[in-house]
């Protein structure tokens, strides 16, 4: 907390109405601003030590451009490294190589075996800290870090561009169009354009910090996109983002109201989630406390599990009539419905279509949280890459590609992975657990186990939610758009494309690892 | 032995499976395996539909058929629809009655109208006899039916009988004969086998798809197209074509372009066509064990194998229903435990033996059938074990007989309208409405319907999966309404109640003179006192008007001789009468009551000074979207009305939706046939269904109160946060599933199954949630019946966390295992505190006396702990006695 500048200690407006009264607090700028780690010493690809017979004379802060070493003014000492912005051994050949430099000799680097135990094959460390660094700078990661593909050996990470040559002369980065527009059907319903095609995913009051979710709210509004409810209900403290608010309506139907549905200009319908098609969603007793208790209207500290299916659809009719529900209840709201990954998910895009749905939200296998169980995240559901192109197809050859928005989510990191997904015939994503990882998620995948998250993200404790402030939190998520936006666009002037709209389906572009022979 | 199985029981009847005649008829088919791996093919994906049938002891016409379709077109996409028909009048079809009993009805479609002389070369004239044959009639231009966008194909029919030296080869060569088959077995099989190569070669085959066998019964067609339902109909010229039973569906196929209708339903078995809402998880699993019987799917729809399984099961192994029930719709849990111990014998090596073919899933299947042997025709309606789709079933009885099998109520009160409006025997309310129970050890999910000849005419049956018998009461006469009613000679004693009321406003005083009187009034006496009344109030009092009607339909009472249906109607008639007399919204006139029709909605405006109620004639509105009456309703809430009548409904969804927060003070009464998710997210509205309400009834309501003065269906309450909810018959299958908060019901009847699953509802002694059921029943003469079981399924408060049931069980039926994670207590002081004024609104609203109905068992008035259990979360139940324990 130390480092946090002082802008992010403000007292925050707790309600509703005290949002209102403060303007300023509805009001997100896109600015980028510097938003560091939450913790003093964050953990970095590197460590450097520093030997007791330093002699502070400053040359490895002369040396240094990467904000590792900081002497603030007035202070004799140079403070203790912040190695975690260390690029490591590459640096030797930039001349800002602070362990040649030392006169005394005291710095030494290594590799920092702690980075190495974080994550997964999906969330590498690298991707893990790559996403920190932009979260902190609003910039692309250095290059030290892997920032594009994970290790899993498969899905994206076995996906590469093909880049032409040279871009077409004249195209140039500022006139390369992110915008995505969500309601393709010419209906009666409002036109809604997003500024970038991704947005952010459902999570619920009970699963995550109010204040977390607050900052995906924020950021929602700051880059005129939404962030989702999730089926934990519509918490007050999101009124004044409702324009940027998706309220779900899950199969548990927990916190949904008519109002929540009136308020919203998207409703999602969660029918399934990737992680895990064929279950419900669930909180288990601890995470119940009070506060979710009385949102959800529950009894405190019992388990909650939603349905799957919802029970009162078993079918395409059923379906259609659950959709004129919402449609009714809301008639200035477009229509969402989030599914997972079955084997005919062709059919069932076609089926959302033909009810009236304006966004088809394919949810695949590579995402949830550490809630989502093991069995279920890694045995059922079809890859979101195959899914994609087959809906993509599927629904050209219906003739209606271009009446409905296809969003793929699950597993969705990095600009390059959300590029990919449009390049297989995704319109946009939704991310979930990038947003948490700027926070500063470090993938311990204990996100079920009560209330104990290690970082306060996952937590509905009442001390826990302390660690986490809605300004900071709004901060690294504005940073972390900012670099997601400048390299998607910087792929796209590569690629030669003057829009996200541009890439969709242009599956020509891309290349699998295993047909060029590559490891 | 009874050879066609309609219903009766298999105990010392049609039991052993003779194990010669199987092997021989499977063997038989051992060719028709195709030669590419058949397992590589995947099913044509497709959603729910929906589904309608009726059986009649007269031949009806088709187009009553088309009012249940069109009724419910929203549960098709128009890309699918056919209907069957069965028990049909030989002269129509040009044929003798003779050929029609005894041939087969082969009907081609032939989708390229060069095949046909390709078809009868391969497949008709070396084997068949043909009797009458031509291509069947159509409209000159499918454009001229609405709503038809591709052409159907030509038909070909065909009466055939097989060349006698064909069958003797055919049993010969594939040992048939010896295995003991009649002629007429080997020729069905023939018959069969042929329309399967037929198949094979002009459409299963890779390539061009030529032509397909519609249907190859006896007494039984089936046509289908890409379309909806009803323009089979049309197109075939079959609007006035009689039939005894008619099925159709409208179909929601997932696939866009369709352009012809070989996965469209019904589909054949052998005498018998199959409708189908729902569908397989284990699709596959069905196919191999057909595969491993040689029977191989041509359209990749579970519909197909469903009916191949229903012929395998009938003509092959010779089940009769109740075994070919039980092997589709296995009786399990609690329900098995109930049965008599020789059924749980034989139903559990049925299921030993053919689990794997059990459709896994969603589904409800109506089938018709013609049982050519015994002259009989059947309807048939079988539900899933765990009862996933909407399913009504209707019965009226008299002169003509007629049942209806819907997914929608509304549909069964389509196709008796239609009726009715053409044959005076028929009333447009049923004399019964109810569920099947899926799987249960009660009515087995299944009802069959026959209608039979007797002495020149037709006999209709009613009977479950176990063959136990449905029916009205016989000494009950129905009212010929076509008749003008002649006015009674003594009416001064009628006429000074009338003005009495009128001049009191006393609905009340009304309702009692009318019990009093019922008894010794004939039909034409009581109409005449309903119009009467109905005249009297239109202009002067319309609100007492429609109060004291209202109330009389509503309440159960006895009726005599006179049947309630036939009450109904005349009530119901005079409603409309004071409807009508209202002036329209863009009138000059002003009331207190004001109406607003389809031709009408743009002009609705707010209400003047004294105008208090707003009547919305339900007739040309859309079902849903934006142009449905529930829309209208919330612009004439905005525009200032607070009490709104729904009336001439017919399945118009989402009333008392859309309304938004906060909405106490406003009141919706609902006539007719309202249509799903009726006061879904109510926040403080009062909603009044004065009958019979449909699925999904309350869902995520907040606040608010709902009274329904009948039946309510599936999913009742799911997810609902709060409100007060008065149901005076039955819920169907998983109410207030979800639910949380603080919702307080009370079911007069009973549930199918899943009550209260996963309820959340807190402690209800501290502002929670909580339900009670009375488990009694209405029979047909008024009188109030506690039911043999309060509540006969599982899965009672199942995985609950909070709220608690309340169940009338006097004799203490309910049992442990019909719960999961609950415990049944007695009830305390406390609870009695808590429940009493429900039951005293519950009194208020149905008549339904606390002393007297409730608390009085075999004539002896108990104690409310003798009477009423309690059920609640084991959690709950351990706290509550520490509690106890510390003298809390």
């Amino acid at each position: 907390m130390s480092t946090m500048p002082s802008g992010f200690q403000r007292a925050e407006p707790q309600t509703p109405g005290a949002f209102l009264s403060r303007p300023e607090y509805a009001e997100v700028s896109r600015e980028v601003r510097p938003a560091p780690p939450r913790y003093r010493n964050e953990i970095g690809k590197y460590s450097v030590h520093r030997a007791s017979h330093c002699a502070s004379c400053g040359r490895c802060v002369e040396t240094c451009r990467f904000g590792v070493y900081v002497r603030p003014d007035g202070y004799l000492h140079v403070m203790r490294p912040f190695d975690y912005r260390c690029i490591g051994f590459g640096c030797k050949d930039t001349g800002s190589y602070c362990i040649d430099a030392c006169p005394n000799g005291a710095l030494k680097l290594s590799v920092n075996p702690a980075a190495e135990t974080m994550g997964d094959h999906r969330w590498t460390p690298d991707l893990l800290m790559s996403t920190w660094a932009m979260a902190e700078t609003g910039r692309p990661p250095g290059k030290h870090l892997e920032c594009e593909v994970g290790g899993s050996g498969g899905g994206f990470d076995r996906l590469r561009f093909r880049f032409p040559d040279s871009p077409p002369p004249g195209l140039r980065r500022e006139d390369i169009s992110t915008r995505l527009p969500l309601n393709r059907r010419g209906d009666s319903r409002p036109g809604i354009t997003i500024d970038v095609p991704w947005y952010g995913g459902g999570m619920s009051f009970g699963s995550t910090n109010i204040r977390a979710l607050l900052g995906k709210a924020r950021v929602a509004k700051a880059f005129n996109g939404f962030t989702c409810t999730g089926e934990g209900g519509y918490p007050e403290r999101f009124i004044p983002y409702k324009d940027h608010v998706i309220t779900q309506v899950a199969t548990g139907l927990f916190g949904v109201r008519e109002e929540t549905i009136q308020r919203a200009p998207i409703v999602e319908f969660k029918y399934a989630q990737g992680a895990k098609p064929g279950l419900g969603g669930h909180l288990l007793g601890d995470k119940n406390t009070p506060s979710v208790a009385a949102m959800r209207e529950t009894v405190q500290g019992v388990s909650l599990f939603s349905p799957f299916p919802f029970h009162s659809v078993y079918s395409v009719e059923d379906h259609k009539k659950h959709l004129d529900w919402i449609a009714h209840v809301n008639p200035r709201a477009l229509l969402s419905a989030k599914v997972s990954t079955p084997v005919d998910v062709d059919m069932v895009a076609v089926g959302i279509y033909y009810a009236g749905g304006h966004i088809v939200h394919l949810d695949g296998s590579y995402g949830g949280t550490g809630a989502a169980p093991n069995v279920a995240k890694k045995n059922i559901a079809m890859p979101i890459e195959y899914a994609i192109g087959r809906v993509h197809q599927f629904l050209a050859d219906e003739g209606i590609r271009d009446q409905v928005t296809v969003i793929a989510s699950g597993g969705v990191r990095t600009p390059s992975d959300v590029a990919k997904a449009i390049a297989l015939g995704a319109d946009g994503c939704v991310i979930g657990t990038a947003e948490l990882v700027a926070l500063g998620c470090i993938r311990c995948t204990a996100c079920e186990s009560g209330r104990g998250c290690a970082r306060g993200i996952a937590t509905t404790d009442d001390e826990l939610l302390e660690m986490v402030r809605i300004d900071w939190a709004t901060q690294r998520l504005v940073n972390l758009y900012t670099a997601w936006q400048r390299m998607l666009v910087d792929l796209l002037y590569r690629l030669g494309l003057d829009s996200v709209s541009a890439l969709r389906g242009r599956t020509d572009l891309l290349t699998h690892l295993d047909y060029e022979n590559e490891p | 032995m009874n050879r066609n199985g309609n219903g009766r029981s298999a105990v010392g009847g049609r039991g052993d499976v003779d194990v010669r005649r199987v092997q021989s008829l499977l063997r038989a088919r051992a060719h028709l395996r195709p030669t590419e791996p058949w397992s590589l093919r995947s099913p044509e994906a497709e959603g729910g539909c929906g589904v309608t049938g009726f059986a009649c002891t007269i031949p009806v016409g088709g187009k009553h058929i088309y009012e249940p379709s069109i009724q419910m077109r929203n549960r098709g996409n128009g890309k699918g629809g056919g209907i069957a028909a069965c028990g049909l009048v030989p002269e129509e079809l040009g044929v003798s009655r003779r050929m029609l009993d005894e041939d087969y009805i082969l009907q081609v479609a032939l989708l390229d109208p060069n095949a046909r002389g390709e078809v009868e070369k391969a497949f008709i004239e070396p084997f068949f006899d043909i009797d009458h044959g031509g291509l069947i009639p159509t409209v000159d231009d499918f454009r001229d039916v609405p709503l038809l966008e591709v052409r159907p194909p030509d038909v070909a029919r065909y009466f055939v009988r097989l060349k006698p030296s064909v069958l003797a080869r055919f049993a010969e060569e594939k040992k048939l004969g010896a295995a003991g088959l009649s002629g007429r077995e080997v020729e069905d099989e023939f018959v069969f086998q042929n329309s399967i190569a037929l198949n094979n070669r002009f459409y299963a085959s890779l390539g061009d798809k030529r032509a397909f066998v519609m249907s190859h019964a006896r007494n039984l067609i089936i046509l289908k197209i890409v379309g909806f339902a009803e323009a089979a109909v049309q197109y075939y010229r079959m609007p006035d074509m009689r039939a005894h039973v008619w099925i159709a569906h409208q179909r929601f196929p997932t696939k866009g372009r369709v352009w012809h209708p070989g996965g469209a339903h019904p589909f054949i078995g052998m005498n018998e066509a199959l409708v189908h809402n729902g569908d397989f998880a284990n699709y596959h699993s069905v196919c191999e064990y057909l595969a491993g019987r040689n029977i191989f799917p041509q359209f990749l729809t579970d519909t197909e194998v469903s009916v191949l399984l229903f012929d395998l099961w009938n003509r092959v192994y010779r089940y009769p229903v109740e075994y070919i029930i039980e092997a589709l719709a296995p009786t399990t849990e609690l329900d098995f435990d109930r049965l008599p111990s020789e059924k749980q014998r034989i139903y559990r090596q049925i299921q030993a033996a053919h689990i794997h073919a059990s459709p896994d899933g969603p589904w409800f299947f109506i089938i018709a059938r013609s049982l050519a042997e015994t002259g009989e025709f059947q309807l048939m309606g079988i539900t899933d074990t765990a009862m996933l789709r909407p399913q009504v079933f209707a019965l009226q009885e008299g002169e003509v007989s007629i049942g209806l099998i819907c997914s929608e109520k509304q549909a069964i009160d389509a196709t008796l309208a239609s009726m009715s409006s053409e044959d005076p025997r028929f009333t447009p309310v049923a004399d019964l409405y109810w569920n099947a129970r899926g799987g249960s050890y009660t009515d087995g999910g299944a009802f069959l319907l026959t209608v039979s000849p007797e002495n020149g005419h037709y006999g209709m049956r009613v009977t479950n999966k176990f063959g136990a018998a449905v029916s009205t009461v016989s000494d009950q006469v129905r009212c010929d309404l076509s008749v003008p009613p002649v006015a009674p000679a003594q009416a001064d004693e009628d006429t000074t109640a009338i003005e009495r009321c009128v001049r009191d406003g006393d609905s009340e005083g009304f309702f009692s003179h009318l019990l009093e009187r019922l008894p010794a009034m004939d039909f034409d006496s009581f109409r005449w006192f309903v119009d009467r009344f109905a005249g009297r109030t239109a202009a002067e009092a319309p609100a007492l008007g429609i109060e004291a009607l209202t109330q009389c339909m509503d309440r159960r009472y006895s009726t005599g001789e006179k049947k309630r249906s036939s009450l109904q109607t005349i009530l119901r008639g005079g409603l409309e009468r004071i409807f009508e007399r209202q002036p329209l919204c863009d009138d000059e006139r002003t009331g207190t009551h004001v109406r607003v029709t389809w031709e009408t909605r743009d002009r609705l405006r707010g209400p003047r000074p004294g105008e208090t109620t707003l009547l919305i004639d339900a007739r040309g509105f859309s079902p849903e979207g934006e142009n449905c009456d529930a829309v209208l309703a919330v612009k004439a809430f905005h525009l200032g009305w607070r009490n709104l009548i729904h009336y001439n409904t017919r399945g118009t969804r989402f009333h008392g939706v859309g309304l938004g927060p906060a909405t106490a003070g406003l009141r919706i009464d609902c006539y007719d046939n309202p249509g799903d998710y009726l006061g879904s997210g109510i926040d403080g509205l009062e909603i009044f269904v004065h009958g019979n309400a449909q699925d999904q009834l309350c869902q995520i309501s907040k606040q608010g109160k709902l009274v329904v003065y009948g039946d309510v269906g599936q999913t009742f309450l799911y997810g609902a946060k709060g409100g007060e909810v008065y149901v005076l018959g039955n819920a169907a299958g998983r109410p207030m599933i979800n639910a949380v908060g603080s919702p307080r019901v009370v079911i007069n009847g009973t549930a199918l199954d899943f009550l209260a699953e996963s309820f959340m509802a807190g402690d209800p002694l501290n502002g929670g949630g909580f339900a009670i059921v009375n488990g009694l029943t209405y029979d047909q003469y008024g009188k109030l019946h506690p039911l043999e079981l309060p509540y006969p399924g599982g899965n009672l408060l199942s995985l609950a966390s909070g709220g608690a049931i309340y169940i009338r069980d006097p004799h203490r039926t309910l049992v442990e295992e019909q719960l999961n994670g609950g415990v049944y207590r007695t009830l305390s002081s406390a609870d009695w505190r808590l429940i009493r004024p429900y039951l005293e609104e519950n009194e208020r609203l149905f008549g339904i006396r606390i002393d007297r109905d409730l608390l009085t068992v075999d004539g002896i008035l108990k104690s409310p702990q003798a009477v009423y259990r309690k059920v609640m979360p084991r959690g709950d139940a351990a706290v509550e006695e520490e509690m106890e324990g510390l003298g809390g």
